[in-house]
């Protein structure tokens, strides 16, 4: 008679239960599985309000994407993740959580960090914030693609608007980091090709990036010798900025041009302490441009946020939109053919028209400058007059920007 | 002619003194606000370990704590700032007294990493605490309105609130000092600094002591939190850039002496605005260096006494 063992019984049980597992393994993995994307933001700290907002314009997507039939008649689902420890976390999405694609990265610092390791992954990453030039110059690969503006247009385009202004002598404040710098470099440049004359004084302000007291750097600005200040602070330092510097009357003597200082998050946060009057840029204005789908899209995100989409609300939007059109198109989720469908898509997103330039995989689009104003229909500052800032001459030619793909 | 031209190359070397002299007392009093706010911040933190013996890393926390309280009675409360004054501190002083009562106490014969834990843990959890209750986006609170104005400092305007920083730190200071060395509470706490047993024999409840101690020391921070509020942007950063250079001014001034703490105070306060002035690019690593020889040359800190 044949003899069962207790050890055999279970030996047989559980080479039953691995290929069980394994066959549904392979069955959910290869049809009936949704897409699945890894969205890695700034989600806690002192900046998470900036993870907070994507987290918010990529739900508000992917409603939409699933509602309109998800990506090639599957269902699309996204998995959050801090962005602290980028290079890990990704690998831990990619090969843990499975997930088709990569979307996201705040911080430039973490974008530098992570898109070199980007190819080893054989996945898209979808940058949607971190402005580092590197991002799509020297560091670039085919597997990163930006659909957000990056540091050397929003300079540029400030330039654009500095070089229409009578002034001649320009200083900075900005924070003391990679971003500080180049922002500063690339304004001198781009000015500098658009108008004759313009000095750059050497006297400049670079204070810490989480710097809480700006007084003493406010009077050196001050004293600078200068006609107008180039601005490249952001967030809560820009805001603690603003307001020591109204204490000390700066904006009644200089104008200040802010790069970000249109951002939702500082002009909620500033209410009626934004000075009227001043230059300010973003990546993404809600006013601009007045198209169907912007208004959509702006109504669509009140409705269900209470709140009016800020510039890193509406990238993680477009981002995540972007990967799912350019799926759809290929009519599949394998990385190569996407990336080939992704390459100088043409998207109408909120902010505009959008290009993906195939040389480098940096969005090209519009950008929206404008001057401070009061109105008594919002408690913050808007903008009026607004000025839209061609995307092809405010962006470097590809031979400029070192991205070999 | 030539008297006339004289007459005017002098006039524009006494505008250029002027203006020489402005640009200094400005930097001058720019570096006196930092430095008075930071004392303020540092007294609560130096006075805990002077008698407890506890490092408190929450500290910072309690700070943040009053800025955001004074935000809800100000912006949300429509109260005025002076009320906010008078309440958020003693709110904040409330959780501080919960605190020890609740953890702190329990943990005082356990080994000093203990403490650091515990204290490490309040950190975090008032940290979540605040962006649950206020969110995670920034905020702001006016200045009170009869110190937004500024007043005129030789050719330059100055903000009336920032020497009204001054003052308060300074009167909290002159108060603290006069409670701590004029007092009979005083020189209990100065004993218990001391010989904390000697004490407990001598019929003082020490733990009562205790925990009126660490609710003064977050009084203290709550009161930092409402000045600073009109200043600063409240942010879940704010607990986080504060606690490191009150750290600092603690150990410069020596941990546990409240004079040493405001020489500190003061001192790091001008380094920072000077420092902008005179080496802009280094600027950022005095206040370490400063520590670091204070570290060197004298470990227990300037006005440490053995």
């Amino acid at each position: 008679m044949y003899h069962l063992s207790r050890r055999t019984v279970l030996q047989q049980l559980s080479w039953a239960t691995m290929g069980f597992l394994l066959a549904c393994n392979s069955n959910t993995s290869k049809s009936d599985r949704p897409v699945r994307v890894g969205a890695m933001y700034l989600l806690t700290g002192g900046f998470a309000t900036y993870g907070e907002f994507a987290r918010d314009g990529i739900n508000l997507a992917l409603a939409e994407i699933n509602q309109a039939g998800g990506i090639n008649g599957k269902s699309l689902e996204v998995i959050f993740e801090d962005e602290s420890e980028p290079v890990q976390k990704a690998r831990r999405l990619v090969l843990q959580e499975k997930v088709d694609f990569l979307l996201g990265i705040d911080s430039s610092g973490n974008g530098e960090a992570l898109v070199p390791t980007i190819p080893e992954l054989e996945r898209i990453l979808m940058v949607t914030h971190a402005a580092s030039p590197k991002v799509t110059g020297e560091l670039c690969n085919r597997f990163v693609f930006r659909c957000s503006i990056n540091s050397p247009q929003n300079s540029a385009a400030g330039a654009e608007i500095a070089a229409t202004e009578g002034y001649q002598k320009w200083t900075t404040i900005g924070p003391d980091y990679a971003f500080g710098r180049q922002s500063w470099e690339f304004f001198q440049k781009a000015l500098q090709e658009r108008k004759e004359g313009v000095k750059f004084l050497t006297k400049t302000a670079f204070p810490k990036l989480g710097t809480q007291d700006y007084n003493s750097f406010i009077t050196t600005l001050q004293n600078s010798g200068a006609e107008a200040i180039w601005c490249s602070l952001w967030g809560n330092d820009l805001i603690n900025f603003i307001r020591q510097a109204n204490s000390f009357g700066l904006f009644q003597q200089f104008p200040v041009f802010m790069e970000l200082g249109a951002a939702m998050e500082v002009l909620t946060a500033l209410g009626e302490q934004m000075p009227v009057g001043q230059w300010v840029g973003t990546r993404y204005w809600w006013q601009t441009p007045d198209t169907e789908v912007n208004r959509n899209f702006v109504s669509r995100f009140r409705q269900k946020y209470q709140t009016y989409p800020s510039y890193n609300a509406q990238n993680a939007y477009v981002g995540l939109k972007l990967l799912a059109q350019a799926a759809n198109l290929a009519g599949t989720i394998e990385t190569k053919a996407v990336i080939q469908a992704l390459a100088g898509l043409e998207y109408e997103a909120p902010m505009g028209k959008l290009v993906l330039r195939p040389s480098d995989h940096q969005a090209i689009a519009n950008v929206t400058w404008g001057k401070t104003a009061a109105s008594a229909d919002y408690n913050f500052r808007i903008l009026e007059p607004i000025v839209v800032l061609e995307g092809d001459s405010i962006t470097r030619s590809s031979t400029e920007t070192d991205c070999k793909l | 002619m030539l008297e006339n031209q004289n007459r005017h190359t002098s006039n524009s070397a006494f505008l250029n003194l002027q203006i020489v002299m402005s640009t200094l007392l400005i930097f001058f009093l720019n570096g006196l606000t930092n430095g008075m706010l930071l004392f303020l911040i540092a007294a609560g933190l130096t006075i805990i370990f002077g008698v407890m013996g506890i490092l408190n890393f929450a500290h910072g926390s309690l700070y943040m704590l009053g800025a955001y309280l004074s935000y809800s009675l100000v912006v949300q409360g429509k109260l005025n700032f002076w009320l906010a004054l008078a309440i958020a501190p003693l709110i904040v002083a409330l959780v501080g007294g919960i605190l020890e009562i609740l953890f702190l106490r329990r943990i005082y014969k356990q080994d000093v990493s203990f403490q650091l834990l515990l204290t490490f843990a309040f950190v975090l959890i008032i940290n979540d605490s605040v962006r649950l209750f206020w969110g995670s986006a920034p905020l702001t609170t006016p200045l009170p309105q009869i110190l937004q104005t500024s007043i005129a400092i030789l050719d330059r305007t100055y903000p009336v609130y920032n020497l009204f920083i001054i003052v308060v730190a300074f009167l909290v200071g002159m108060g603290l000092w006069l409670f701590l060395s004029r007092t009979r509470w005083g020189k209990i706490l100065r004993a218990a600094a001391q010989e904390r047993t000697m004490l407990g024999v001598l019929g003082i409840n020490v733990p009562r002591l205790f925990t009126v101690v660490f609710i003064l020391s977050a009084w203290l921070g709550g009161i930092a939190g409402v000045l600073a509020a009109p200043l600063r942007t409240l942010s879940l950063e704010l607990a986080d850039q504060i606690i490191i250079e009150s750290f600092i001014v603690a150990i410069i001034g020596g941990l546990g002496s409240l004079p040493g703490s405001l020489l500190a105070a003061l001192t790091i306060g001008q380094i920072n605005s000077f420092g902008i002035l005179i080496a802009p690019a280094a600027q950022v690593a005095f206040p370490y260096i400063l520590m670091a020889i204070t570290l060197l040359f004298r470990p227990q800190g300037l006005f440490h006494r053995e």
